[in-house]
Parts: structure tokens; C-alpha cells; sequence
């Protein structure tokens, strides 16, 4: 299945997303979930940028957290709500968030 | 165009979660798509009419009005969760309606995309 | 004639948070749902527990008693009683350290004829990959 994942959540999350497998898993970081992008502790990026080569981030949320898209990690494209609107319904079958 | 339900559970105000379906409902609509938007839990907040608009407290009932002019938009609340918090039918936004949780599953049935987003 | 699968994914703890009995008083009302839809579809429920969702379904739950609120188990024995497919993740259960006996696995005392069933976790996914949509409390 091509399964998208609305990441909501950076310090809260449980292993929901390290054990999901699909044959295209997208990760779109949005709400709190921007911060896997954009903040690294003690020198480390976030795990979640391992979990999938399709990684977004949605630009609205990052800037309401004081980020620019030029701090984000080089390998998350940053999306608009549009976009995002395009991905449910051209890129993805399901879409969940966690 | 296609059908996207969204299922929010999520508080008003005291979350964002809520806002973030709104504008993504704005983006679909925009699109040219259709969208369900079923309240439920602490989300039933949202079918509340009277709602002010202060600064510092992000305001959703104008942009659910303007989305209900699209005419691409229906906004459909649980009743029972609704009116388990004290919400009743005359408290409801005009517009928005109250229904039993199986109109969110049929809703489910005949949508293209679903997203539920689940409370906090 | 159409019948649409959706999974209702459990991985919230009980009662602090009304999530996981939302997802369960939602898959119920997968028994009322005929109403809206045209003659001969269906929609189809599928009920998984996983990570720390399965510990909504212990048996022994107080919640009626203590605070006037249906528990999870009844809800979990309402669902069985309908016949709702209802499985456990196997990892999660054992990673708990869990037996069968500490769960909810029949209502029985109901007078229900389904079991749930602990599974592992690649066959909630197979569930998954064959719902329509996901839901995810």
C-alpha cells in the first residue's frame, strides 16, 4: 500500500511509526512533527529521517515555530497545505496521523 | 473532483489540531474537492454558535462559515458526544449538523481519502 | 453492492483520554450504518490493539464502579457480541508480559460467540493494507 503519515507529535511519540511498512511510506511532518526536521539534540538529527526517503514538511507549521526553511534537514521538501492536498489524493492510498 | 472526509476529535482552541483540518479543508475546497468534516469528542466544540474572536485565541467559526458558502463543505457533529458536554441542538452554528457516529462511517464509505485525526 | 473496510487502530491508553473508547463506540456503530448507505453495502470494521493499546484490553476493569463511565472491557465485549474482528498485537502482549488469561478475549458471558484473537504485528499490518482507510486513536 502507499501509505502517507501525518507525524504530529516530536518528544510524545511511541513506536507506531518505526514498526508501519509499506511498499511507498511517505512521512509528512506537520503540527509539533516539524521539529524532526528542524532540531537536532546534542549535535543528532531525528530518527524519523531514516524511516522513509519521501519526507515533507509543511512550511505553515515550521515558520509558526520560528523555523526557515533553510534550517531544515536538505533531505525533507517543504510543502503548502495545497501540496499536501495533492499528496492525499495523488501520492498516497491511506493517510493516517499519529 | 474527489471526497475527503477528515474526522477530528480535538479540542478547540486548546489545540491546533482542529485548525490544521480547517485549512486543509480550505485547500481541498479550493481544489475543487468536496469535504466531510466530522466532529466528535472534544471537537464538538467547534459546532458551537457564539464563538468571539479574541487575539490571542485562534478562531474557526468565520473560516467554517466561509466553507459552508462554498457550498463543497458539510460539517457534521457527534450528538451524543455533543450533547454529553452540554451542547444542545439550539447552541449548534447555523449549518452545522448532528448526527449519530454512523454517519461518520458512511461518510468514510464513500470518500476517496480519509483522515481521522484523533484527539488531544 | 460495496463493502468498505476500515481499521480502527488502538494504540491509546484508556480513560485518561477518551480515544480509544471513541474508536470503539465508532466501530460499533458500523451495525447502524446500513441506514445511510445503498442496499447491499456494507462497511466492515476491523478492531487491532497495538503498543500500548493493548492494555485497554485487561479484564478486571473498575471504571463503571469508580467513575459511572462504561469500561473498555465492556465496550471490547459489546464489540465481540457483534461480531466485530478484534485482534491484539502479540508483540505488544508480550512485551508486557501479558497471558491470555489477564484478557479480554470472548464475552461469553454475554452470550457472544467471537473471540478476539492475538496476532502478530505483520498480520494487523495485512489487515491494514487491505482496509479502505485507517483510522488511527
Amino acid at each position: 500500500m502507499k501509505l502517507g503519515v501525518l507525524v504530529s507529535d516530536f518528544r510524545n511519540m511511541d513506536d507506531t511509526l518505526s514498526r508501519l511498512k509499506a511498499d511507498k511510506l511517505g512521512v509528512i511532518l506537520v503540527s509539533n512533527g516539524v521539529y524532526h526536521a528542524a532540531a537536532k539534540e546534542g549535535g543528532k538529527k531525528s530518527w524519523v529521517l531514516e524511516k522513509s526517503p519521501h519526507l515533507y514538511v509543511l512550511s505553515e507549521d515550521l515558520q509558526s515555530r520560528g523555523f526557515s526553511e533553510a534550517e531544515i534537514d536538505t533531505r525533507v521538501k517543504s510543502i503548502t497545505y495545497s501540496d499536501l492536498v495533492d499528496l492525499i489524493f495523488n501520492e498516497y492510498e491511506k493517510i493516517i496521523w499519529i | 473532483m474527489a471526497k475527503l472526509t477528515i474526522g477530528v476529535f480535538s479540542s478547540l482552541v486548546g489545540s491546533l489540531s482542529l485548525d490544521f483540518a480547517v485549512k486543509l479543508s480550505e485547500a481541498a475546497v479550493k481544489k475543487g474537492h468536496s469535504v466531510d468534516f466530522w466532529l466528535s469528542g472534544n471537537a464538538t466544540m467547534l459546532s458551537l454558535k457564539g464563538q468571539r474572536t479574541f487575539k490571542d485565541y485562534s478562531a474557526l467559526q468565520k473560516p467554517v462559515q466561509e466553507l459552508l458558502a462554498t457550498g463543497k463543505f458539510q460539517i457534521t457533529a457527534c450528538e451524543a458526544c455533543a450533547e454529553a458536554r452540554g451542547y444542545h441542538k439550539e447552541d449548534t452554528m447555523e449549518g452545522c449538523k448532528r448526527q449519530s457516529m454512523d454517519w461518520y462511517l458512511a461518510s468514510s464509505f464513500s470518500a476517496d481519502r480519509v483522515v481521522h485525526i484523533g484527539g488531544d | 453492492m460495496a463493502t468498505k473496510k476500515l481499521a480502527f487502530i488502538v494504540k491509546s491508553l484508556p480513560y485518561k483520554t477518551e480515544a480509544s473508547r471513541l474508536a470503539l463506540t465508532h466501530a460499533i456503530a458500523s451495525q447502524t450504518v446500513e441506514i445511510y448507505l445503498e442496499d447491499g453495502d456494507m462497511v466492515e470494521p476491523v478492531l487491532a490493539f497495538m503498543g500500548d493499546g493493548v492494555l485497554n484490553c485487561l479484564k478486571n476493569q473498575k471504571a463503571m464502579t469508580l467513575y459511572g463511565v462504561t469500561s473498555l472491557e465492556q465496550h471490547i465485549k459489546n464489540s465481540l457480541l457483534l461480531d466485530l474482528k478484534v485482534m491484539i498485537c502479540k508483540e505488544d502482549v508480550e512485551r508486557f508480559g501479558l497471558s491470555e488469561d489477564a484478557l479480554i478475549m470472548d464475552a461469553e458471558d454475554i452470550g457472544g460467540e467471537t473471540n478476539a484473537n492475538i496476532a502478530p504485528f505483520n498480520e494487523i499490518m495485512k489487515e491494514m493494507d487491505s482496509s479502505d482507510h485507517l483510522l488511527f486513536f
